[in-house]
């Protein structure tokens, strides 16, 4: 089930830092009530705000960090959530229409307790219909 | 609102379970195996299935906007993930004031896991309504 290790993790790196600050293609969704109402029923999240607005961490579902991340898995077995750093700039509402753009922010590797950890920091900025920007992610994804 | 620094906001216990993973998984859209897949998180080193950091994220998002309300704005919110939970066993959510400036508000945020042990932490900034 484990991925086999067939590159170095330098080799990874030099490949990811190719990428560093280049825009991926923009992914344009619409927020629907029943994907919002799906993630908070998720959460455990009952309050009626959430039938008109998206919560703070609903951003994530609507473009999966992964998709910068396909030629990490090159290397390690598995991966780690590091964290996660959300900025908001004004409500992301039931219809709006949310265009996600990332890139790759940092890309680097430190030795852990039980063996190297490679460290990839992605950012993601959404923007609605009207063109406003409503949110900035950071994340850190581990692969180890 | 009146908000001073060291007041604590209303904790939420969780009680997750692998059912809820799944169900996560899918409204997230993140379909990485270790979350509903006992085997495979074995095979990669773990104890067994463990919750995204991502929910742990809502759950502490949740602690904040249950006691904000619409009496103020959330501005930012960070989270770190120090360690992994497992289904089955009781998540506490906890935050606190650790700053007021003007109408800004800074919190902590926290989870801990039955020995009290706080496997996610973070912050947010929130703007009071006036």
């Amino acid at each position: 089930m484990v991925d086999d290790v067939s590159a170095t993790i330098t080799y990874v790196i030099d490949k990811l830092k190719t990428r560093v600050g280049v825009e991926g293609p923009p992914v344009t969704m619409t927020v629907e009530a029943g994907h919002v109402r799906g993630f908070v029923e998720a959460i455990g999240d009952p309050n009626p705000r959430w039938r008109k607005e998206a919560p703070p961490t609903f951003l994530v579902a609507l473009a999966p960090p992964s998709t910068h991340v396909g030629d990490a898995e090159e290397w390690g077995k598995g991966w780690l959530n590091g964290g996660n750093r959300f900025e908001y700039f004004a409500p992301v509402m039931i219809g709006d229409q949310i265009t996600s753009k990332g890139h790759l922010a940092d890309v680097y590797d430190k030795a852990g307790s039980s063996g190297d950890l490679l460290f990839i920091i992605f950012e993601t900025n959404y923007t609605n219909q009207r063109g406003e920007l409503v949110a900035r992610l950071r994340g850190t994804l581990i692969r180890r | 609102m009146k908000v001073t620094v060291g007041q604590e906001l209303p904790e939420l216990v969780k009680h997750p379970t692998t059912r809820q993973l799944v169900q996560y998984a899918g409204a997230q859209g993140d379909f990485y195996e270790i979350h509903y897949d006992q085997a495979y998180a074995r095979s990669v080193g773990l104890p067994g299935v463990i919750l995204h950091g991502l929910l742990k994220a809502g759950f502490l998002a949740q602690v904040v906007t249950d006691w904000l309300g619409e009496k103020g704005t959330l501005e930012a919110f960070e989270v770190s993930y120090r360690g992994i939970d497992e289904p089955g066993h009781p998540y506490r959510c906890r935050g606190r004031v650790t700053r007021v400036q003007g109408q800004k508000a800074e919190l902590e945020v926290w989870g801990e896991d039955e020995s009290g042990k706080r496997t996610t932490v973070g912050t947010a900034t929130v703007t009071l309504a006036t």
